[in-house]
């Protein structure tokens, strides 16, 4: 936390969706860093310990899910909130969420507005779970 | 004709004592001696009135005696020899009817023997007709029987013609039927010995408690359906199973006497509908991924998130981009069921694939610049025309060249070529690029629905459907041909073969 601006991680597969959710929270006053998948999400989790991270569910070779579990497994991230985003029709299960520190679910197509107001609800306030139909 | 002959031998053996020669009858000894002495008395008579002088009267009554006797006696053993001939007719007749030969001629005899005859006639005439009728009942049963057998082979044919397991198991839960597709999917031996007891034959405890439980139930009105499966891991196969009791008519209906099992491997079905699910799953996925992006980078432009005109029209031409991505989505989706299901319209004119690929170049050149890979067309002046759907050509080559793109790095080339080969009046659609390549394993799948190679799946998004349209335009709707050559590491190539137009 170099800048005193809150630092959040943005992991997914989509270039277009990395672009958008960075320029939304940048324009907004955030520090943001960008993962591909989810390897390369767990290391920067590690080393730059961001304040929250937001990451795609479906993705390649390590699901958004997977990740979330080794997040909650190592030290320095196990309590850093989670933004999910899901293309997914059904909901993760309750069971599921349990197990790792994801605050809020949200569906694709999703707003940034929506976003951004998550991330300040979560940075400003204390963790609370909870699924956004959209 | 056993009969027969045992009839003869008693006849004869009752006859035999009146056919010994020279009878030993006591009565015709006594006939002879009484003629004699009568011949004496008489004599004697006549000598008393004084007719033949002595001693001449001696062997005057001698010899009339002996004559006498003599003549009786030749009497006697005539009628004697004719009974005995008489006899011997019946006899022979007895054989001859003993033989079945009733048509030979009726011998003469005698009143007394005739009645006998007559009688044997009558029972060897009984038992003649009694015999036709038993052949007859006999032949009758032999046809019946071998209608029978022939019935229930064919049956059994029927049975072994059906696709699916037909097991038929007894009151005592014994099997007393399976047909070959039976036997297959439940692993039993071909000669298996019938009614035994299903426990010991049938390896599957939910299957034999399936039978037992329905055959306790006695319902012939109800059938049983469950779905059943057998194995384990990429073997097990999944069955529909219908469990029933049936009665045959005798037992009437309220004694079942037989349970039918039929089993419906219905395994490909469940894969299919298993795919299609998977199917709409990927694709609702694929559809929302630029949906969002569309939705996304607008509501940034509303919000004037983009501040500067650079930044702006940035986003544009990504909202224009993901709406193509969209719309070429859709159109491959739509395709490609429409091929499959047979319901495409196709409309072939003569095309030239010069011009055709020029354009596909030019839509693909912005995705081929933005990933830093070289596109282009080999040979633009070549003048090669095909009879096809244009639309449809268009589809394929576009498809090629996307993925050729899509799977390429930085620096990479793709390069498309059209050749003429007049020999062979073929025309020849080449996409070559110096990308990923594809490994010899996935080679041979990579133009199933679905399949994606799944190093690939990291480097690029699919539905995996690209490959799958264009073997099913080139090959199904032209006639044609789709080949691939591709190293590991190298790159590959995609040859499109299509029949070339006729000139005119």
């Amino acid at each position: 936390m170099t800048t005193g601006k809150p630092l959040i991680l943005v992991v997914d597969d989509e270039t277009h969706i990395l672009h958008v959710v960075s320029l939304k929270l940048t324009n907004a006053g955030y520090d943001v860093v960008t993962a591909e998948d989810g390897e390369e999400g767990l290391e920067l989790a590690t080393t730059h310990q961001p304040d929250l991270i937001i990451t795609d569910l479906q993705m390649p070779l390590m699901t958004g899910l997977e990740m979330c579990e080794k997040l909650k497994d190592r030290e320095p991230t196990a309590d850093t909130p989670v933004i999910m985003l899901t293309a997914r029709g059904a909901s993760i299960s309750q069971q599921q969420l349990g197990r790792t520190s994801i605050a809020s679910v949200i569906g694709k197509p999703f707003s940034p507005r929506e976003i951004l107001l998550r991330v300040q609800e979560l940075l400003n306030q204390p963790q609370t779970v909870e699924q956004a139909d959209d | 004709m056993t009969l027969g002959r045992n009839t003869a031998a008693a006849l004869r053996r009752y006859l035999a004592p009146q056919v010994s020669p020279l009878s030993s009858s006591t009565s015709s000894v006594f006939i002879t001696v009484i003629a004699g002495l009568s011949a004496a008395v008489l004599l004697g008579q006549l000598y008393r009135w004084g007719w033949p002088p002595w001693p001449d009267a001696a062997v005057f009554i001698g010899l009339v005696c002996a004559g006498t006797a003599a003549i009786a006696w030749w009497m006697q053993q005539r009628i004697l020899m004719r009974h005995e001939t008489h006899v011997r007719r019946l006899i022979t007749r007895v054989s001859t009817l003993a033989d079945g030969q009733a048509a030979a001629p009726l011998p003469l005899l005698d009143r007394d023997l005739r009645a006998l005859a007559a009688a044997v006639e009558q029972a060897f005439a009984q038992q003649a007709t009694r015999h036709e009728q038993l052949v007859r009942q006999h032949r009758e049963l032999q046809m019946q029987l071998r209608l029978a057998d022939a019935q229930r082979q064919h049956a059994q044919c029927t049975l072994n013609a059906v696709h699916d397991a037909v097991l038929v198991t007894d009151v005592f839960n014994q099997l007393t039927l399976a047909n070959d597709a039976a036997l297959q999917a439940l692993d039993l031996p071909p000669d298996l010995e019938p009614n035994q007891p299903i426990d010991q034959v049938i390896d599957d405890r939910r299957l034999v408690d399936l039978i037992k439980e329905t055959r306790e139930t006695g319902d012939t009105a109800m059938r049983r359906c469950v779905e059943h499966r057998r194995g384990e891991g990429p073997d097990a196969r999944i069955f529909d199973v219908s469990l029933a009791c049936v009665a045959s008519d005798e037992c009437g209906p309220q004694e079942p006497d037989a349970v039918v099992t039929i089993l419906r491997d219905v395994t490909r079905e469940k894969e299919v509908a298993e795919l299609k699910s998977d199917f709409v799953s990927s694709v609702s996925h694929e559809l929302r991924t630029p949906l969002s992006s569309i939705k996304a980078y607008v509501e940034m432009l509303m919000d004037g998130e983009a501040r500067d005109e650079q930044t702006q029209c940035e986003f544009y031409n990504i909202i224009q981009g993901e709406a193509n991505r969209l719309g070429r989505l859709i159109d491959n989706i739509l395709n490609i069921s429409q091929i499959e299901s047979g319901l495409v319209k196709v409309h072939r004119r003569h095309v030239s694939l010069a011009g055709l690929i020029s354009e596909v170049i030019d839509v693909m050149q912005p995705q081929a610049t933005a990933k830093q890979v070289t596109l282009r067309f080999d040979s633009p002046g070549a003048y090669v025309q095909v009879f096809a759907d244009k639309d449809m050509i268009y589809q394929a080559v576009l498809n090629l060249v996307g993925n050729a793109i899509k799977y390429c790095s930085p620096g990479d080339e793709v390069t498309v070529a059209i050749e003429a080969n007049k020999a062979a009046k073929t025309a020849e659609i080449s996409v070559t690029d110096t990308g990923v390549g594809i490994g010899a394993a996935d080679l041979p799948r990579i133009f199933d629905k679905f399949y994606r190679v799944d190093d690939h799946k990291k480097m690029a998004k699919g539905t995996g459907l690209g490959l799958s349209l264009v073997k099913q335009i080139i090959e199904t709707v032209h006639h044609g041909k789709i080949e691939v050559d591709s190293r590991v590491g190298l790159g590959s190539t995609f040859t499109c073969v299509l029949p070339m137009a006729e000139d005119e």
